[in-house]
C-alpha cells in the first residue's frame, strides 16, 4: 500500500462527493418525471411531485396512447427521423468522400464552400422566405430537407475518411475500381464508427426538432411529437395567463381544460422514451461524437 | 473548425506535380471528365447547400427593401430605413442587453461547471463510477427544449409545482415564478448548466487524458498534493481549450438561445424584461407582423456584430497570450 496524505484522501473524497451530487442532480428530473407519469392524476394534483408514487396508476399512458394526435405525432416523428437520417448520412458521406479525395483538384474550394456556411448565414427571415419559395412549407419534406446538411458532420466524416490508409484506395484504383466501388466497398465499411456516431446525432436532432414544425407547418394536418408538447405547454400557459387577468379567476375556463400533470408527463415520457431506451446501448458513440475530429488535429 | 485550417494547409502542399497543367475551360472539362463520379457523389449535397444556405444569404437584400410577399427578394429598395427604424426603437436596447447578459451568464456558469466537473472526474480512480456518472450527466443533452420546458413547468407551476409544495410544507408562501422576471436569469442559467455540463466536460476530459503522466509523477515526487497538482498542472493545461471555446461562444454572443427561451419562457410578456432576446423578437415579428425588412435588418446586424465581437476578442486574446509567450488565439 502506498502512503497517502490525509489531505489527499480528503481531496479525493470531496471529488467523489461533488461528482456524485452533481450526477444525482442531473438525474432527479428524470426520476420525478417517471414517478409522476405513473402516479394517479388526483393524487398528483394534491401532493405535487413526490419521491414515490402515493397511488400507482397507468391511466395517463392509456389516455395518451388512445389519443389519435399522439399516435399521428409518433408516426410523423418516426418517419422524419428514419428517412431524414438515412438521406442525411448518405448525402453527407458523398460530399465528404469528394472532400477527402486526393484526385479532386477543387477539393479546397469545395471545402471552403461548405465551411463558409458555418460562419455566415442570411438570418431567419431570408431563410424562411427561401423555404417558402422552394415549396418546403406545410408538407412532410419541410421537416426533413432543411436538416439534411450539417457542415459540422461533413467535416467530421471527411476527417475520418482522410485518416484511412490511402494505400488501400490507391491499389483499388490501380485494379480498376471506380469511385463508387471504393466508397461503398472500402471507405464506408471502414468508417462504421464515425457513421454510427453521425447517424445517432443526426437522428436525435430529427427526433428532437420542433423548430421546423413550428415555423414551416401552418395549416398541415399533422404535427411531430415535439410540436405537440409545445402546444400543450403553450395552451396551459395561455389558460394560466387568462386566469391571472383581472376577473380571470371567475372565468369558466377552468383547470379541467389543462391536461392533468400525469398526462403531460406521460406525453413527455413517450417522447423521450426511444432516446432513454436506446441510450445505454449507444452512449459510447455519443461520447465519442463530441471528441471525434476535434481532438485529432 | 480549428483542425479545418490545419488539414487544409496540409493538403495544399501535397503533390502539385500530379496535376496536369491546363488552362480555362479545357481544364474544367478535363477535371469533370476525370472525376465525374466523385462530383456526382458530391452533387446532391452541393446543390442542397446552395439552396438551403446560399440563397438565404442573398436574401439579406431584404434588409434594405420594403418587403412584399408577391415581389419576394425583388421588392423596392429603401436604403437604410429598416436600420433606422430598428435602432430608433427603445426595444432594441433591451433585447441587446438581455441577449448579452444571458450569454455572459451562460458562458461563465457553463465553463466553470464543465471545467470543474472534468477536473474532478479526472481525479477519480474508479472507471465504472466515472463511466456511469458521465453517462448520466450527458443524458440531459439529448432532451429537447420542449421536454425541458414541460418538466420545468412541473417544478415551478403555481398550483401543484414541486417548488411551491416544498415552500408550502416549510411554511413559506408559494411563489408565482412565471411572473417574476428577476428569477429567470438564474433559472435559465441553471437549465443550461443542467443540460450542457455533461457534454461540455467531455472535451476538457479528452484534453486531460492526453496530459503526459510524467508531469504528475514529477510533481508528486516534489511533494505536491493532489489539489496542487490539479491547480498547477491540469488547470493551466486546460487554459488553451477554455480560451478557444470561449472565443467560439463570443462569436455567438449576439445570438440568444432561441430554442430555450422560445419553449421555456414562451410568449410570456411578463418575463420580457429579463428574457426577451434578439432572436425571440425576430420570431415574434415573423409570426405577428409583416415587417420582414426590419427583422432581416436585425439578423444582419447580429451577423456583423458577431464578426466584430469574434475578431475583437481574438485580437485581445492574441495580445494577452503573447505577453505570456504563448498563442491561444483562434486565427
Amino acid at each position: 500500500m502506498k502512503y497517502t496524505k490525509l489531505s489527499d484522501k480528503l481531496f479525493t473524497a470531496f471529488n467523489y462527493v461533488a461528482v456524485s451530487v452533481f450526477t444525482v442532480l442531473c438525474f432527479v428530473p428524470f426520476y420525478l418525471l417517471v414517478i409522476s407519469s405513473i402516479t394517479d392524476a388526483q393524487a398528483l394534483q394534491v401532493d405535487g411531485y413526490t419521491l414515490w408514487p402515493r397511488k400507482f396508476s397507468l391511466e395517463a399512458y392509456r389516455w395518451v396512447l388512445r389519443g389519435q394526435q399522439v399516435l399521428t405525432g409518433y408516426q410523423v416523428s418516426t418517419f422524419v427521423t428514419i428517412v431524414g437520417t438515412l438521406l442525411s448520412v448518405m448525402l453527407m458521406s458523398g460530399i465528404a468522400y469528394a472532400l477527402s479525395s486526393k484526385k479532386l483538384k477543387w477539393r479546397n474550394q469545395l471545402s471552403f464552400y461548405v465551411y463558409f456556411t458555418m460562419i455566415f448565414g442570411g438570418g431567419i427571415i431570408p431563410w424562411f422566405i427561401t423555404m417558402r419559395m422552394l415549396g418546403l412549407f406545410d408538407n412532410i419534406w419541410a421537416l426533413i430537407v432543411p436538416m439534411l446538411i450539417n457542415p459540422w458532420w461533413i467535416f467530421i466524416l471527411r476527417n475520418y475518411f482522410n485518416s484511412l490508409p490511402g494505400e488501400i484506395m490507391e491499389s483499388a484504383y490501380i485494379d480498376g475500381a471506380s469511385d463508387w466501388t471504393i466508397l461503398t466497398r472500402i471507405v464506408l465499411p471502414l468508417s462504421t464508427p464515425v457513421l454510427a456516431t453521425t447517424a445517432l446525432f443526426v437522428a436525435v436532432a430529427y427526433w428532437n426538432d420542433w423548430w421546423h414544425g413550428v415555423i414551416l407547418l401552418q395549416f398541415a394536418e399533422f404535427r411531430p411529437l415535439q410540436v405537440l408538447i409545445l402546444r400543450v405547454i403553450n395552451s396551459i400557459r395561455a389558460i394560466r395567463a387568462a386566469m391571472q387577468m383581472p376577473g380571470g379567476q371567475t372565468l369558466a375556463i377552468g383547470t379541467e381544460q389543462i391536461p392533468a400533470k400525469s398526462i403531460r408527463m406521460a406525453i413527455v415520457m413517450v417522447t423521450i422514451g426511444p432516446i432513454i431506451l436506446l441510450y445505454p446501448f449507444v452512449q459510447r458513440y455519443f461520447i465519442k461524437g463530441l471528441t471525434v475530429g476535434s481532438i485529432k488535429g | 473548425m480549428i483542425q479545418l485550417s490545419k488539414t487544409k494547409a496540409a493538403t495544399t502542399t501535397q503533390a502539385p506535380s500530379l496535376r496536369r497543367e491546363h488552362r480555362g475551360l479545357l481544364s474544367i472539362l478535363d477535371e469533370i471528365r476525370k472525376n465525374h463520379l466523385i462530383l456526382l457523389l458530391a452533387m446532391p449535397a452541393i446543390i442542397l447547400i446552395f439552396l438551403l444556405r446560399y440563397i438565404p444569404m442573398f436574401g439579406i437584400v431584404v434588409a434594405f427593401q420594403d418587403f412584399h410577399a408577391e415581389t419576394g427578394f425583388l421588392s423596392p429598395w429603401v436604403g437604410f430605413k429598416n436600420f433606422n427604424l430598428l435602432f430608433g426603437s427603445p426595444v432594441i436596447w433591451r433585447l441587446v442587453r438581455n441577449t448579452i447578459m444571458l450569454n455572459v451568464l451562460f458562458l461563465i456558469a457553463e465553463t466553470v461547471f464543465s471545467v470543474g466537473i472534468a477536473l474532478m472526474l479526472n481525479e477519480l480512480g474508479k472507471p465504472l463510477f466515472k463511466k456511469v456518472s458521465q453517462s448520466i450527466m450527458y443524458l440531459p443533452f439529448f432532451m429537447s427544449w420542449t421536454v425541458v420546458a414541460m418538466i420545468l413547468y412541473g417544478f415551478f407551476d403555481f398550483e401543484g409545482g414541486m417548488v411551491n409544495s416544498v415552500l408550502r410544507t416549510i411554511g413559506l408562501s408559494p411563489m408565482s415564478f412565471y411572473d417574476k422576471p428577476e428569477w429567470w436569469p438564474v433559472i435559465l442559467t441553471t437549465l443550461r448548466v443542467w443540460k450542457g455540463t455533461g457534454s461540455g466536460c467531455i472535451l476538457y476530459l479528452a484534453v486531460l487524458v492526453g496530459i503526459d503522466f510524467q508531469l504528475y509523477e514529477a510533481a508528486e515526487i516534489d511533494g505536491a498534493s493532489r489539489w496542487q497538482r490539479m491547480r498547477l498542472i491540469s488547470l493551466p493545461l486546460l487554459l488553451p481549450t477554455i480560451v478557444l471555446l470561449t472565443l467560439l461562444s463570443i462569436g455567438r454572443i449576439f445570438y440568444g438561445d432561441f430554442g430555450m427561451i422560445y419553449t421555456v419562457v414562451g410568449n410570456n410578456a411578463l418575463l420580457y424584461p429579463t428574457t426577451d432576446v434578439i432572436d425571440t423578437y425576430i420570431i415574434r415579428a415573423l409570426q405577428t407582423t409583416t415587417n420582414f425588412g426590419m427583422s432581416t435588418a436585425v439578423g444582419l446586424s447580429q451577423s456583423v456584430l458577431g464578426f466584430i465581437a469574434i475578431f475583437g476578442s481574438n485580437w485581445l486574446v492574441k495580445k494577452w497570450s503573447e505577453k505570456r509567450g504563448e498563442d491561444f488565439s483562434l486565427f
